[in-house]
């Protein structure tokens, strides 16, 4: 089947159709879930070797769970982001003890004078970065998936097993700890001027 | 208000933050993919073929059919039968012809398939 018309179907009907062996399905549920799994990863933890081997095991758990998935049991991605988010709990809880704070984060390094504003962009994601890091895991958790993975609320109460308010109390903890740490370098990253 | 609205406005000053953090968004290199997709076609289970037959339903009957020697043996078997049923019940005058012994007390006849001298031949 060409993947234009594997990229019509569902993410459970991709898994279906992987389980059944048809290679189309393995390579559209691969470019489909493999970005967002490491994008949320890396967010997670700040290092992308760390976030490729979380993602990838992430994946391997789904490729030996396709075989006996039930329809209608769950949503492949909510599945999904459970697990690799839930690897990177268990990785930061194991390099808890020596986390880095805001002020060891290293300065992007130096850029072209004609990149001034990707200079800028990367310092400013580097501070996001670094702020996020500082939060306790379930907060960093909640406010990545709604913030930047742009997931709903009843999403990540599912991906969390928790309820919806206490999703939305998390977020609203996180992001209160976030303008704690990021508010005061608005001038230093330029957010005054745009 | 759409879900992105509301996500917005939960986000107040930290939008622009989030904004970047969104257009920013980590992506893996083309390696890692290619990587990835590998793993995912090695794990992948074989393929489904709907030509193949599936093996016949074997049951005891079956079974027992093979070992007698197939439909010929058992059609040679139902025709013994059918014969030995028509001799018992019409009991016609001819069988007694062929029968050596004494046909008044047929029912009661010893009949010694194999005799003392065939055991001895057998050295039993």
């Amino acid at each position: 089947m060409p993947y234009d018309a594997m990229s019509e179907r569902t993410e459970e009907e991709l898994l279906a159709a992987y389980a059944a062996g048809e290679p189309a399905a393995a390579r559209a549920l691969t470019a489909r879930l493999g970005p967002r799994l490491f994008g949320t990863a890396m967010r997670m933890l700040g290092d992308r070797a760390e976030a490729e081997d979380v993602a990838q095991e992430a994946l391997l758990r789904l490729w030996r769970a396709a075989p006996g998935w039930r329809e209608g049991e769950a949503k492949v991605s909510t599945w999904c982001y459970r697990v690799v988010t839930n690897l990177c709990i268990d990785r930061i809880r194991r390099r808890r003890g020596r986390q880095v704070g805001l002020d060891d984060v290293p300065e992007p390094p130096d850029p072209a004078p004609s990149a001034a504003q990707a200079m800028q962009s990367r310092a400013r994601d580097a501070a996001l970065q670094a702020a996020l890091d500082a939060l306790p895991e379930r907060q960093k958790q909640a406010v990545v998936l709604r913030h930047l993975e742009g997931l709903s609320n009843p999403e990540i109460a599912g991906i969390m097993d928790i309820g919806v308010r206490a999703v939305e109390s998390l977020t609203a903890r996180g992001r209160k700890a976030l303008e704690g740490l990021l508010l005061g370098r608005r001038a230093e990253l330029g957010y005054d001027d745009d | 208000m759409t879900m992105t609205d509301r996500r917005r406005d939960d986000e107040g000053p930290l939008a622009p933050w989030f904004e970047a953090g969104r257009e920013a968004a980590p992506r893996p290199d083309g390696d890692w993919m290619a990587r990835m997709e590998a793993l995912a076609l090695e794990e992948q289970p074989a393929a489904v073929s709907a030509a193949v037959t599936p093996p016949a339903r074997r049951g005891r009957l079956r079974d027992l059919l093979g070992q007698i020697g197939g439909w010929p043996a058992m059609a040679g078997l139902a025709a013994a039968c059918a014969a030995g049923l028509w001799i018992g019940v019409a009991s016609p005058d001819g069988v007694a012809q062929w029968w050596p012994g004494d046909t008044a007390n047929a029912g009661y006849t010893t009949f010694d398939p194999a005799s003392g001298f065939d055991f001895a031949m057998l050295e039993l």
